[in-house]
């Protein structure tokens, strides 16, 4: 069942096509990983399906039914551009946006009171936000965006601005968010956290989709029949041209990396290593996301004029 | 509806909290009272800290000294003229409990000449209280000696003081009387407040809709609202913080004044007016005068129509706020940083300072043609009604203006919601006039 089916959707601005004909299905209850380069166009597909904007044409759907303005209840978004109000106190500023989203007053501050003790806060609900540091404020930030336990969760960009102790917890908390049943739409450019989280992924470039589907699948198909090799003690790769060639040496590592010769296989390339060498291991390589995107992105960039 | 309720809350609750506000409308009301009260003030300390002098009176006529009564400041002892032959002798011997000696030559009727003498320079006070209690004594004494019976009455009678005044028929023909310096004043204090209001309210909400911007709040607050609601909520409640000021105010002046009162109570009046004290003749002209006056400001406060004057001040009051307030909010939106906004402020100011100018110059004509066009006009009309009010302006008129101002108010709400919706997801650039008129379009 997906829970948010985008339809064909173009919005326009005076002078430029920021959507041409995007669509997109997000699984209910799937962490989906929408990428694309500054100015691709995510920002306003975005607001979009946040009700800020209205798209020209095509169809938004959530959970089935066409979206509405009340839908935003159901809706928690993290823009990547945070605010909140420097001169109000942190409770308060939970408090006020939770009930703009429909929470009663008192659930609302019972719940920010739990968050904010989750998170280490609990000192800090009396201050003003300009009395906090900036990791903190991105945590009350992600506090007001989840608080009302939202249906489908926006975030863009979660991860800027967080150490990498905050950002492991941010991430175990997105996919315990998941696991309670929440439908989550990632926008990033940070490729490994894409990875490490994301199920399938929607790639925008110059207004359009250039590339959707299962991160996994995504990058089998972008493989380059790559596979690692490690060998015993001091022994040499030999050359063997017509099998494969071998890649710079890859730093950190035992391993050495080559690229087999069109049509083949890694059975008979390992089988043949084997005979030859003093073979301890060998894995296939698959292309990062990051080499996905960046190969992608250049593929669809359109000429210069 | 309830989502724009905790809109106006909150910008209520966040704005009311500042110190910058509770600053201002605790010192304010302080500013007013001391800028009025200062001279009055200065002219208290200035006589309360000094003792009575005893002033010596050689009077050698021996009958103008009674004339001379005691004041706050002065004691006068009068003495024969014979009594002292040497006067600076006379004035060292009382070893300073003497400050100066006044003496009245015999031959005053024709001099018309008294001097004082003392080590220090002549307090002008002296001067003219000696003055004013000779000055009417003497004549009075001159009329005397013409020797024509009951002259001194024909002259006290024959002092016209014109006073005029205006009577104001009803359309049943009743006869009111009005005082048109009370509507004057009533009116242009009212058009004051319109103007100030409007300005410093106006830029407050432009300073608020920045503020929102820059720290990039909007966007979430919009994800949750419709930005219509968010503007709505900010003009609103950034009225009512306006109108919790204007009643804090007019309570604690109110409540200053009472108690200045009260304390000042035992001070002599004739001081507050000015620091001169008057002799008792003209103290009771002047007690005269006051009576008339008073007598005048109660019959005219009575005849200004309050009730009609004040319901449509409330009126166009919030018709004007709401259109200025919108248009605030529209360039608030399309600007990053509120000094940027002057590019759209500055017509703004133009228009209101014309609206004040044309309120002013409708005091001396209030139903010349420029003051009605002017009124009916919606963007000078909530400063410029307000000074026309009291004169009793016809119900077309204000029913024409008011309409205008509403229908107006309505469109600039609506227009700036469209370009507030569009500017305030906006950044990192100045938009000049020409694209916010795209926005309106879009």
């Amino acid at each position: 069942m997906d829970f948010i089916e985008i339809k064909d959707v173009v919005k326009r601005y005076s002078g430029h096509t920021a959507l041409d004909g995007v669509s997109m299905n997000v699984p209910q209850g799937c962490i989906y990983g929408l990428l694309g380069p500054n100015g691709a166009g995510k920002t306003s597909l975005i607001r979009i399906i946040n009700r800020i904007t209205h798209q020209d044409s095509g169809e938004v759907l959530l959970d089935g039914r066409p979206i509405v303005d009340d839908d935003v209840t159901r809706i928690g978004y993290l823009p990547e551009e945070r605010g909140l109000y420097k001169k109000m106190k942190v409770m308060d500023q939970i408090v006020y946006l939770a009930r703009l989203k429909g929470m009663p007053q008192a659930l609302a501050k019972s719940e920010a009171k739990a968050w904010l003790g989750r998170f280490g806060l609990e000192e800090w609900g009396d201050k003003k936000l300009e009395a906090l540091s900036k990791g903190m404020a991105q945590k009350v930030q992600f506090i007001a965006t989840v608080i009302h336990r939202p249906q489908l969760l926006i975030f863009d960009e979660p991860f800027s601005g967080f150490d990498p102790v905050n950002a492991e917890m941010l991430k175990k908390e997105i996919m315990a968010l998941r696991d309670g049943g929440a439908t989550i739409l990632f926008s990033t450019h940070n490729m490994a956290s894409v990875e490490a989280l994301c199920e399938q992924i929607t790639l925008i470039n110059n207004s359009k989709v250039v590339l959707q589907g299962q991160v996994a699948a995504i990058r089998q198909l972008y493989k380059k029949n790559i596979i690692a090799v490690a060998l015993e003690g001091d022994d040499v790769l030999p050359v063997q041209d017509t099998l494969y060639e071998v890649l710079p040496a890859m730093p950190g590592t035992h391993e050495t990396a080559i690229k087999l010769k069109d049509g083949v296989s890694i059975k008979q390339a390992v089988s043949w290593l084997n005979d030859n060498c003093r073979l301890t291991g060998f894995h296939e390589v698959l292309p990062s996301m990051n080499e996905v995107f960046i190969e992608t992105v250049n593929k669809t960039k359109t000429p210069v004029a | 509806m309830k989502k724009l309720k905790l809109i106006i809350s909150r910008e209520y609750m966040a704005m009311v909290k500042s110190k910058s506000f509770i600053l201002t409308t605790l010192l304010m009301p302080l500013l007013i009272l001391l800028c009025g009260g200062v001279p009055a003030l200065i002219g208290y300390l200035n006589n309360a800290g000094s003792d009575t002098e005893t002033v010596a009176v050689i009077d050698e006529t021996g009958k103008y000294a009674r004339a001379i009564k005691d004041t706050d400041l002065y004691h006068f002892v009068a003495m024969r003229g014979d009594t002292v032959t040497n006067l600076h002798d006379f004035y060292d011997k009382s070893n300073g409990s003497i400050a100066a000696v006044v003496v009245i030559p015999a031959r005053v009727d024709s001099l018309h000449t008294v001097t004082i003498y003392s080590e220090g320079t002549v307090n002008a006070n002296l001067k003219s209280t000696l003055n004013e209690a000779l000055s009417d004594t003497l004549t009075r004494a001159r009329v005397a000696s013409y020797g024509v019976e009951g002259l001194q009455d024909m002259i006290d009678n024959s002092t016209v003081d014109v006073d005029v005044k205006s009577v104001k028929w009803s359309d049943d023909g009743s006869e009111n009387e009005t005082s048109t310096e009370i509507a004057m004043v009533l009116g242009f204090a009212l058009s004051m407040l319109t103007y100030m209001f409007v300005l410093m309210y106006g830029a407050m909400i432009m300073n608020s809709v920045v503020e929102e911007k820059t720290t990039r709040i909007v966007e979430v607050i919009v994800s949750s609202c419709k930005p219509f609601q968010l503007m709505m909520g900010k003009i609103i409640g950034i009225g009512l913080v306006g109108l919790t000021q204007l009643a804090v105010w007019v309570v604690l002046i109110n409540v200053i004044g009472a108690v200045v009162a009260v304390t000042m109570g035992g001070m002599d009046m004739s001081m507050l007016s000015g620091g001169v004290p008057m002799a008792a003749g003209a103290g009771e002209m002047a007690q005269q005068v006051d009576d008339n006056m008073v007598r005048n400001i109660v019959t005219g406060l009575l005849n200004v129509n309050y009730g009609a004057i004040l319901s449509c001040f409330v009126f166009y009051f919030i018709g004007g706020y709401l259109l200025y307030g919108a248009l605030f909010a529209a360039f608030g939106s399309a600007v990053d940083q509120a000094s940027d906004a002057g590019q759209f402020t500055s017509p703004i100011i133009l228009v209101m300072i014309i609206a004040l100018y044309a309120g002013m110059a409708c005091i001396e004509n209030p139903n010349g043609p420029m003051a009605v066009a002017c009124s009916i006009i919606p963007f000078t009309s909530p400063v410029v009604m307000m000074v026309r009010l009291p004169y009793d302006v016809p119900m077309w008129q204000v029913a024409c203006s008011l309409l205008l101002l509403y229908a107006t108010a309505a469109t600039f709400v609506w227009v700036a919601a469209r370009i507030y919706r569009t500017g305030i997801l906006l950044y990192g650039k100045k938009y000049s006039f020409k694209e916010i008129f795209k926005w309106i379009k879009g």
